[in-house]
């Protein structure tokens, strides 16, 4: 993966994308390994390098709750967005569908480097808004499929 | 006024013993026509809804079992939605980046909406 296919650090110098990624520390997931869970306290950011993510929520199927997935995220993606904006707090589950390593962002360093390198602040906020955006549109979309579908079955 | 009273005393004990024989007579009659009103009281009761809410419940839930019997084995169904789910978010990002009516309720192939 190359710093510059990252959705998170698209934009920056390659030093600056190297100084931001020296802050993080590897973590690797074996297949099915939960990295965070829904509603758990969110202290950090995840910048997949290689593998999958799937993120999911908790669904009734069957008289009993399962987690459906929601979104699947590759290398190069970032997860747990939730780290950097308030309230902290993750919203859905993430868990390995394969052998994945992840770099965790820790918020702490994050907000002291962006406090001292305020122009990388700007880019990666940008980005980390762009991540958002996007799933808020998908989601807007997905959702008004549905709503029509659900009018034409009534009328 | 002694035979006055003689003949009253006769005809009052010849009334309780005639009412004695017709009760007498017509007991077993009326005891089939009360089982047969039981009867078919019962069977009314029976066919009304059952009322109050302890027994409308368990009515509603003896009902609703049913139906969360799955149809298809939960991981059938799980496979189903997560086709779905990929299906409609591409769908979604084909609508993000060429935005159109169109592209917005295009269909796809998914179990889940046929």
């Amino acid at each position: 993966m190359s710093l510059g296919q990252t959705d998170l650090l698209s934009g920056l110098s390659q030093a600056d994308a190297e100084r931001l990624l020296a802050l993080g520390e590897r973590r690797q997931l074996a297949a099915g390994e939960s990295l965070f869970d829904l509603g758990s306290e969110a202290s950090a950011v995840f910048l997949i390098e290689r593998g999958m993510m799937a993120l999911t929520l908790p669904m009734r199927v069957g008289g009993a709750d399962q987690d459906v997935l929601v979104e699947e995220r590759n290398a190069g993606q970032v997860v747990g967005w939730s780290g950097l904006i308030p309230p902290h707090r993750f919203t859905l589950k993430a868990s390995a569908q394969a052998a994945t390593d992840v770099l965790v962002l820790p918020r702490a360093r994050l907000e002291e480097f962006f406090a001292d390198n305020a122009a990388v602040g700007y880019v990666v906020t940008r980005n980390l808004a762009s991540v958002i955006g996007q799933r808020l549109q998908v989601f807007q979309a997905m959702w008004l499929r549905q709503m029509q579908r659900f009018v034409e079955s009534r009328t | 006024m002694v035979m006055f009273l003689t003949i009253m005393c006769m005809s009052l004990f010849g009334l309780a013993l005639s009412a004695l024989a017709f009760g007498a007579a017509t007991r077993e009659e009326r005891a089939k026509q009360e089982e047969a009103l039981a009867a078919t009281v019962d069977a009314r009761l029976a066919a009304v809804p059952e009322r109050f809410f302890v027994h409308d419940m368990a009515s509603v839930r003896q009902a609703a079992e049913p139906a969360l019997t799955p149809r298809m084995p939960i991981d059938a169904i799980l496979l189903q939605i997560e086709r779905h789910v990929r299906l409609e978010q591409a769908a979604a990002e084909s609508f993000l980046y060429a935005p159109s009516r169109e592209s917005l309720h295009g269909r796809t192939l998914s179990p889940l909406v046929h």
